[in-house]
């Protein structure tokens, strides 16, 4: 075929829906290092953007950005980064403790409660720490899962190496004395327990697990509902399975 | 609108893909403020849902974000790119979503930055933009459907002539015509 009878074809191509024999032809004008192939190329690829600029639509929401700047592990607005404000949070709840002492005969109770948060706040800061750093690897691999379901849960899964980021919603809070439990399943083996997780009331979950093992020897994870002490193997059938 | 894209699109791009492959985080603050309305709009168009276009945008630039390094900050046009990989993040979703067999759209096929060498942000360029906007107006019905079927639903010809149930030769017939007419309406500027 002739550059002439390619040109229809530098869109298609362009957009990655070209079908041989075709795309055949084209491929082997641009091997060749066809001066018209590729310039007509570069044209599609513009006018391919335009197309994409033109889709007008609403505005996203306000809120995205803060998410888009968030999922890099970027502060956004203020300057403050995650330790900075923890160590805020941290203060204001030493300042509030220091106010129980004074005003409360209880205050070995409360200072302990308190110590609890503090406590619950760094492991959830460590947590958001590793969970960015996955998500930030450019080695790390995403599988998603439910999606476009309205019931049941949607997420995605975050492999790299040995770790695992969990990430789902529409996941309902379990039951009390119940809780979720992760699985890492190898090819052909048995279910290995991957830590258990909770939800949030709006049904939302991040479970992060860091296995003894490369991940990627795994070719499935699931999530069931367990008792709140954890399984050794699974007792309900997956409310999740992903296989990677 | 178009204004807007206009003016956002004439600035240059170097300086900023230049700082993204620095990690600087106010880079992706202003790649966002520059293109993220675009993104989310093109997202949009092709999975017709607001929650998931937001998962969608925040994946693309997180995926630009990380593969920023890889993209010649000399040669080519980060907006050309960064939509790239919006449309093929939000086709690879309709594909999974509606079970469709295919592989998702190739990376050095459509995303690799190393195809965006050579593209430009200069203005003439994106008056391009509503130019194309006017020439799909101008295409009849089905041609402007095939054309927005490839381009929106990533649907090769084959699965287009099935979806419109026309014979194969028909859709060829008709998506060659219509880039014909795109390219005279263009102005002979672009190799549609």
């Amino acid at each position: 075929m002739t550059c002439n009878e390619l040109r229809s074809d530098y869109l298609l191509h362009a957009l990655g829906v070209l079908e041989d024999p075709e795309r055949g032809e084209l491929l082997a004008h641009l091997a060749r290092g066809c001066e018209n192939c590729l310039a007509g190329l570069r044209e599609a690829r513009q006018l391919a953007f335009a197309m994409g600029a033109a889709a007008e639509g609403p505005e996203p929401s306000s809120s995205l950005r803060k998410r888009v700047l968030a999922g890099a592990g970027i502060e956004s607005g203020t300057r403050w980064h995650w330790r900075t404000a923890w160590q805020a949070a941290a203060a204001a709840a030493l300042i509030a403790i220091a106010a129980v002492l004074f005003q409360s005969r209880q205050y070995n109770a409360e200072l302990a409660d308190a110590r609890q948060q503090l406590s619950r706040s760094g492991a959830e800061n460590a947590t958001l720490q590793a969970a960015l750093a996955v998500l930030q690897a450019p080695a790390t691999r995403e599988v998603a899962f439910g999606p476009g379901a309205s019931g049941p849960p949607r997420g995605r899964v975050f492999f790299n190496g040995s770790t695992v980021l969990l990430l789902a919603s529409n996941l309902p809070a379990p039951p009390s004395g119940k809780a979720y439990e992760m699985w890492v399943i190898p090819r052909g083996g048995m279910p290995a327990p991957a830590g258990l997780f909770s939800s949030t009331a709006q049904g939302t979950a991040l479970h992060l697990y860091t296995a003894a093992t490369q991940v990627i020897q795994t070719d499935t994870i699931a999530v069931t509902l367990e008792d709140a002490a954890g399984a050794n193997a699974p007792t309900t059938q997956p409310l999740i399975a992903i296989q990677l | 609108m178009l204004p807007l894209i206009l003016a956002v699109l004439t600035q240059g791009d170097g300086d900023l893909v230049i700082r993204l492959q620095k990690r600087d985080p106010e880079a992706l603050a202003q790649l966002y403020d520059q293109y993220g309305r675009m993104v989310f709009g093109l997202i949009l168009r092709i999975v017709q849902d607001r929650a998931t276009a937001e998962d969608l945008v925040q994946e693309t630039f997180l995926r630009v974000w990380n593969r920023a390094g890889g993209f010649d900050a000399g040669q080519g046009a980060v907006g050309p790119w960064l939509l790239a990989v919006a449309r093929n993040r939000a086709i690879d979703y309709v594909r999974y979503r509606s079970r469709r067999p295919e592989a998702p759209l190739e990376f050095n096929q459509t995303e690799n930055p190393a195809l965006f060498a050579g593209l430009h942000d200069d203005p003439s360029r994106f008056t391009l933009i509503g130019q194309v906007k006017t020439a799909l107006e101008k295409l009849t019905e089905q041609q402007r459907e095939a054309i927005e079927l490839a381009y929106f639903q990533g649907l090769s010809q084959t699965e287009i002539a099935d979806k419109m149930g026309q014979p194969l030769g028909t859709i060829k017939t008709w998506m060659r015509r219509a880039l014909q007419l795109m390219r005279e309406e263009l102005g002979g500027g672009v190799a549609a």
